[in-house]
């Protein structure tokens, strides 16, 4: 269980004139996320929806409120036991190709995770790198090229299965399926989908796309300017979203059809 | 990547050149043809004959026997000084650029400082306090180097360590030391070898230059610095006395130069993926 108490994250950045202003990323956010259930979080671009993940990862430090793992607030857990917290809860950073370390094998990559955080012997790590490299579809040839020769899709499939590779209770995506090619997106999406399926758990998925939400989860918050302005259970189609910010979202998706085209110019 | 820096010509030269350097340091005292301090009053200045390769000089002493035994001055004082300034940088830069914070700005206000210091004012007062010798050189360049080097090293793990991957490697649990040593130093280390390369010749360059000057090493010493001071007054006579350490100079600075400039362009940013 992850709980979220009147979170909010502020950052102190300079204007022009060098003079201090203060952005609130995220503002008294308050959620609860068990380890069953799958999520997606919506939101435009500096909606806060990154800043609340790299929170709920425990990489930035919440300016207010507190953050539990499992009834432990992490401000106050020692680094060790936060690095350990990792084998449960795991991230998938948005840009794949800079989340790989350019001199590591895809197979490295994927390893690095159960090497700092189990105590498992070179053949079960073996293993086990071909066991969740075979989920997301990797080859074992594959498994032996570093990033750059790698697809963007298998750039993503290796962070998959990097954060897979401890079998975490929850894993949050950020941005999983942003600057990949259409065809290569679904295909994500159907994977994860499909792992969700085979018990990875639970997940966040983190997107600025209404329409990738709704596909990937049934609990839904939309996130507009650093809060949470509306949570919707079980959501179905459009028509469950009532919040003046929600509708915005959808009215601004590009219409299905060409012959809405005209209509929409003319307005 | 090696089969690149055997393609490219210019890491060829640079390369044969320091492999030339090196071996002539090494072999010296075999290879040289007389003991290069011993001196012949009655032969000075002889011209090349096949006694003396290269003549004598103003002391009698064998030209050539002096440049051989002066490359293990150069390089046995470059090299290893470069090793310890490579490693004191290695360990500075990274740890503050990875501790980041307050200790940062400390570590970059104290290399601002040292940096501000000219070396040839660190030797003056080094050897006005320790006396000549070779202890106050390496002091002197150590202490006006490092903090080029540490802030150098600073300068890319701060790049490598805004980079996703290493948010990444501490999301998979890799420990601080962990990702120092298998992800920022593997990932600095080929454009530090190209800086610790093209550093050297600045070194080679800076040693014989305190030499010229006359500090450091005692007088006579075979070294191309203080050769080319000691021919700079029968300059118009035997100009061929001043010619010989400079070119010595030259050719190992020339070695390193290229060969680190070749490494440089083959670890230009898009390959450094590689």
């Amino acid at each position: 269980m992850i709980e979220l108490k009147q979170v909010s994250k502020q950052y102190r950045v300079k204007d022009r004139q060098r003079s201090k202003l203060k952005v609130n990323a995220v503002h008294q956010v308050s959620l609860a996320l068990c380890y069953q259930k799958s999520y997606a979080l919506v939101g435009e671009s500096g909606s806060g929806k990154s800043t609340l993940a790299r929170l709920i990862m425990g990489i930035e430090k919440p300016t207010n409120g507190e953050i539990c793992l499992d009834g432990r607030n992490i401000a106050l857990m020692r680094s060790r036991e936060l690095r350990l917290k990792r084998a449960e809860v795991q991230m998938v950073l948005q840009n794949a190709q800079s989340a790989l370390d350019p001199r590591l094998s895809a197979y490295d990559s994927i390893a690095e995770p159960i090497r700092c955080l189990t105590k498992t012997d070179k053949s079960g790590e073996r293993s086990k790198v071909f066991e969740f490299a075979e989920k997301v579809r990797l080859t074992s040839e594959q498994l032996r090229r570093l990033p750059h020769e790698l697809s963007g899709g298998q750039q993503k499939r290796v962070c998959i299965a990097r954060a897979m590779s401890v079998s975490p209770k929850f894993i949050v995506f950020d941005e999983a399926v942003s600057g990949l090619d259409v065809t290569v997106r679904k295909e994500i999406l159907d994977l994860i989908l499909q792992l969700k399926k085979d018990g990875i758990g639970a997940f966040l998925f983190i997107t600025h796309d209404i329409d990738v939400a709704l596909y990937m989860a049934d609990q839904l918050f939309v996130m507009k300017d650093g809060s949470i302005v509306e949570w919707i259970e079980n959501a179905a189609s459009y028509d469950d979203f009532h919040h003046e910010y929600s509708r915005q979202l959808i009215q601004s998706l590009p219409p299905k059809s060409p012959n809405y085209r005209k209509e929409s110019v003319n307005r | 990547m090696i089969k690149k820096l055997l393609k490219s010509k210019q890491a060829m030269i640079g390369l044969t050149l320091i492999v030339l350097v090196t071996l002539v340091a090494l072999w010296a005292p075999l290879i040289a043809p007389h003991d290069p301090n011993k001196i012949d009053v009655l032969n000075r200045f002889m011209s090349a004959s096949s006694q003396y390769p290269l003549g004598t000089d103003q002391l009698g002493r064998c030209v050539l026997s002096r440049l051989l035994i002066g490359a293990s001055y150069s390089l046995g004082i470059a090299v290893p000084t470069l090793l310890v300034l490579g490693i004191v940088g290695l360990t500075l830069g990274t740890a503050s650029a990875y501790v980041g914070m307050r200790w940062e700005r400390v570590f970059l206000s104290i290399c601002d400082i040292f940096m501000a210091f000219p070396a040839l004012v660190i030797v003056l007062s080094l050897i006005g306090a320790l006396g000549q010798g070779l202890l106050s050189i390496l002091l002197a360049v150590a202490f006006s180097l490092w903090a080029w080097f540490a802030k150098v090293v600073w300068s890319y793990a701060r790049m490598e360590i805004s980079k996703d991957y290493i948010l990444a490697a501490k999301i998979a649990g890799c420990s601080d030391r962990r990702i120092i040593l298998y992800h920022i130093i593997p990932n600095i280390f080929p454009q530090f070898l190209v800086y610790l390369s093209t550093g050297i010749a600045g070194m080679i360059i800076m040693i014989s230059g305190f030499s010229f000057l006359g500090l450091g090493f005692e007088a006579g010493t075979p070294e191309w610095g203080a050769m080319l001071n000691e021919a700079r007054s029968n300059f118009y006579s035997h100009p061929e006395l001043v010619f010989y350490p400079g070119l010595c100079v030259l050719i190992t600075a020339a070695g390193f130069n290229l060969f680190g400039e070749a490494l440089r362009d083959m670890i230009s940013p898009e390959e450094v993926n590689e």
